[in-house]
């Protein structure tokens, strides 16, 4: 029979041994982490699915307020 | 449809947006409109929120705005290419309840793996975890329904060699309609491996071909936008 640890690597033979429901806690518990470190729920657009449309994507700011503007620049 | 199914079947995804397949009937959608209202959702990109574009095949997105979920993308479709149709989805969904009460229903894994066979680079090493992980986690308690599902699905070479070695009569069957399950029977994982190769290069192409008149239509909506 063929092992786990012949067709991939440690990390992965670990996620496989788990049962469903123990991955699907997994992937939850890292979401406060995730919010917590500054990540958004935006996700980035994909470019690759055959209804990207790249006129109608526009990052939300990570801070969720808007972006950066200049104020006052100086002269050089 | 998406990322949390694919973690919960065993590939892993760390995906932010979340995919619906939801049945177009009036009722529903009215549901649905409730329920995005509820997270302050607008429809974003084209096509509108119609149920013709989604009985069509079209995806529809949205972006939320409530504060528990600013940015959250939402992608709803109704019909997927080379899937069944949503009662037969919905009769066969796993419902999974979580410790504090919420339940969520899946796709099943067979229809998912249909669902991920797309032209996408990242869907094809998720559809091999995915196969991969239910093998491991069932072969040694396997029905008759887990080894037809094997042989037409597994995409890890030695796995398909060590299932059609041990079930050669079952494999001869499948090999009639996915020729490739005839050199795992013959022990070539080499060839396998070339085979599915070949496999995979078809069905992205026959998922290109589904889009080409979506894709069209998406563009003339595009040129219509004020």
């Amino acid at each position: 029979m063929v092992a786990i640890d012949e067709i991939c690597d440690d990390e992965w033979a670990e996620w496989y041994r788990l049962t469903p429901q123990e991955r699907w806690d997994r992937s939850q518990a890292l979401w406060p982490t995730f919010l917590a470190l500054g990540g958004t729920l935006d996700a980035e657009p994909d470019t690759h699915s055959p209804f990207f449309d790249a006129d109608a994507w526009r990052p939300v700011p990570v801070d969720g307020r808007p972006g950066v503007r200049v104020l006052r620049r100086s002269g050089i | 449809m998406g990322g949390q199914a694919c973690v919960f079947y065993g590939a892993a995804e760390f995906s932010r947006d979340t995919d619906l397949a939801i049945l177009s009937s009036s009722d529903n959608l009215e549901c649905f409109r409730a329920a995005l209202a509820g997270l302050d959702a607008e429809c974003i990109a084209l096509p509108p929120f119609q149920p013709e574009y989604l009985l069509r095949g079209h995806a529809v997105h949205f972006r939320c705005h409530h504060p528990d979920a600013v940015g959250m993308r939402i992608d709803v479709m109704s019909v997927m290419r080379g899937v069944a149709p949503f009662d037969r989805l919905w009769a066969r969904r796993t419902t999974i309840q979580t410790a504090d009460g919420d339940a969520y229903d899946l796709l099943s894994l067979a229809d998912l793996v249909q669902a991920k066979k797309t032209q996408r680079d990242k869907d094809w090493p998720m559809l091999r975890r995915l196969v991969e992980a239910d093998y491991l986690q069932y072969r040694a308690q396997s029905t008759p329904g887990h080894i037809e599902f094997w042989l037409n699905q597994l995409r890890t070479p030695v796995l398909l060699v060590e299932l059609a070695v041990r079930h050669p009569d079952v494999a001869a069957d499948v090999a009639r309609h996915r020729p490739l399950v005839a050199f795992a029977v013959a022990g070539d994982p080499i060839a396998v491996q070339d085979a599915l190769a070949v496999e995979e290069a078809t069905e992205r192409d026959a998922d290109r071909r589904y889009w080409q008149p979506l894709r069209a239509e998406l563009e003339t909506l595009r040129h219509r936008r004020p």
